[in-house]
């Protein structure tokens, strides 16, 4: 599903390539849950924001589905691959199910309007977390642990095959932190999909991830 | 928002909107009801200053409060607006220079033939500070730097307006000093063509940017990964905004408050942050607020003018700081 080939990551700055992780070579696949290992500063994010096209690497290829992502359009990225990333969001009178809504941008018409066959996908998406109820409750009036669902929710809604998470556990508390991977082993093992997850936590990650990658200093990378 | 709420609510909003569009073509210094119909002053009155002034009461109100509502979703800050982030500012520097410029090539009377001149600069001034307000914003993710930023632009801006306004002569400088206390009277049918075609293309393409804005309020790396083109969206908000504040700046002067006050409000009554909920609401009451501050300044016509954006300011402030009391909306 994801093919990465001698992979250089890291941040172009005034013509100057400042690399921050280099020679990763990695072939992930559907129901993999993979927990994405490494200290802070390492190059984890770097990793999933050149996965998802929100950085351009410096060097070496990204295939989705065997076709290089550079030769996706946005949009058709957008179908493919869904984020959740560490940053909260919030004000803007943004509800659960406007948040959620939002996983349907990729489908819907230019004025934003959601049509019966999107509001069934958002309404299920809701559901399968247990969220319906929380439905028109405002974000800000959520826990930690509530708005990570409602943002896996909404990649639920972006119906995409690939879902990456970027620190996802970081405000949880250690309840929320199980329950928060109980559901992505279950959206795997149910859904087929491919889910990456980043976190310096081995530990708590072990007992539901089936697939590693670690990195290390000097470019050291472990899969297993 | 259900959909029949939103109609409900908007029908509202546009029956309001014509009455208070009723009362300010009737409130003024010559009472129209003591005219005869037949009268040719009668339609002199409506149709050559009330009309106008109408008009331009409802584009200035509608078109600050859409470029303060695509403002504050794009930098996700509800206290972002373009008088606050020094927007206005500029098109008022802008203008200034404008003005010695064409006094300097001794063209008569700015507000006849240098109204075009003063337009484009007033864009110019709009364009120029939105464009260094995104840079910093792109560099700097804190909201509060980016607002502070755009204070300091604001007063830096202020200051060399003051400059040039020290430099200029007695002329020039009262009818500098007259357009910046604000008015939506000086506007004439024949600017009105003008006007209203480029208020009505922004107004539209503002409308284009729904699905985007929506998707950019969680922030931009969501937005860029939900299909969004953000640097197009950036691009495209700057022009919508430079334009409408331009072009609204030129012909009525800086307008206080609207630009930040009506979106927080329309937040406020209305709970949604879809913006084509949004984006009608903002246009219906920000047309209401100039209309109302217009009518305000007819009432007291008689004793004394008072100028638009005094009222404005007035109505604008005390919504500013209930909301930052208030506040559920995210600021920092």
């Amino acid at each position: 599903m994801i093919e990465i080939t001698n992979l250089e990551i890291g941040y172009k700055s005034k013509g100057k390539h400042n690399s921050v992780f280099k020679g990763i070579n990695l072939t992930l696949n559907a129901c993999d849950l993979v927990g994405l290992i490494g200290d802070n500063g390492i190059g984890k994010s770097t990793l999933l924001k050149s996965m998802t096209g929100n950085l351009v690497p410096l060097a070496g290829e990204i295939k989705i589905n065997n076709t290089p992502s550079s030769k996706f359009t946005a949009q058709q990225l957008a179908q493919l691959l869904s984020i959740v990333v560490t940053e909260k969001i919030g004000g803007f009178n943004l509800t659960v199910w406007d948040v959620v809504a939002t996983g349907r941008t990729p489908y819907i018409n230019i004025f934003g309007k959601l049509s019966t066959e999107d509001e069934t996908i958002v309404t299920k998406a809701l559901e399968q977390l247990n969220l319906l109820p929380l439905k028109d409750k405002l974000i800000d009036e959520l826990s930690d642990g509530q708005r990570q669902k409602v943002m896996i929710a909404k990649s639920l809604a972006q119906q995409t095959p690939i879902i990456v998470l970027d620190e996802p556990t970081a405000f949880l508390d250690h309840t929320s932190k199980h329950q928060l991977f109980s559901i992505l082993k279950k959206l795997c093992a149910e859904k087929g999909k491919l889910i990456i997850v980043s976190s310096h936590d081995l530990e708590l990650m072990k007992p539901y991830i089936n697939r590693s990658v670690t990195m290390a200093e000097n470019n050291s990378l472990e899969v297993k | 928002m259900p959909k029949s709420k939103f109609i409900f609510t908007t029908l509202m909003l546009l029956l309001v909107l014509a009455v208070l569009a009723i009362c300010d073509l009737c409130f003024g210094s010559t009472n129209l009801f003591s005219i005869e119909t037949s009268n040719p002053m009668f339609s002199s009155i409506l149709y050559d200053i009330r009309l106008p002034k109408t008009l331009t009461s409802i584009i200035a109100g509608s078109g600050l409060a859409l470029c303060g509502l695509l403002m504050q979703s794009l930098f996700r800050n509800p206290l972002a607006g373009p008088y606050v982030l020094g927007v206005s500012s500029g098109s008022s520097l802008f203008v200034a220079i404008a003005t010695m410029m064409i006094s300097s090539i001794h063209v008569s009377g700015f507000f006849i033939m240098g109204k075009s001149i003063v337009t484009l600069f007033s864009i110019m001034g709009a364009f120029f500070v939105t464009l260094i307000i995104l840079l910093i914003s792109k560099k700097n993710k804190s909201n509060v730097t980016v607002l502070l930023v755009g204070l300091m632009l604001g007063q830096i801006l202020s200051a060399f307006q003051g400059l040039i306004e020290y430099m200029s002569n007695a002329d020039n400088l009262k009818t500098f000093v007259m357009w910046g206390m604000g008015s939506v009277g000086s506007t004439t049918l024949q600017d009105l063509y003008f006007v209203i075609p480029i208020y009505a293309i922004t107004i539209v393409a503002g409308f284009f940017l729904i699905k985007p804005l929506n998707a950019i309020l969680l922030n931009e790396q969501y937005a860029q990964n939900l299909g969004v083109n953000v640097n197009a969206l950036r691009l495209s908000v700057i022009i919508i905004s430079a334009v409408l504040v331009g072009v609204i700046t030129a012909f009525c002067g800086p307008i206080a408050f609207v630009g930040i006050s009506v979106p927080i409000a329309s937040r406020l009554f209305f709970k949604t942050s879809h913006h084509l909920h949004q984006m009608t609401f903002c246009l219906l009451l920000g047309a209401c607020v100039v209309l109302t501050a217009d009518v305000i300044c007819q009432v007291f016509s008689s004793q004394f003018m008072l100028p638009i954006n005094t009222v404005t300011t007035l109505i604008g402030s005390p919504i500013v700081i209930y909301l930052l009391f208030k506040s559920k909306l995210n600021i920092g």
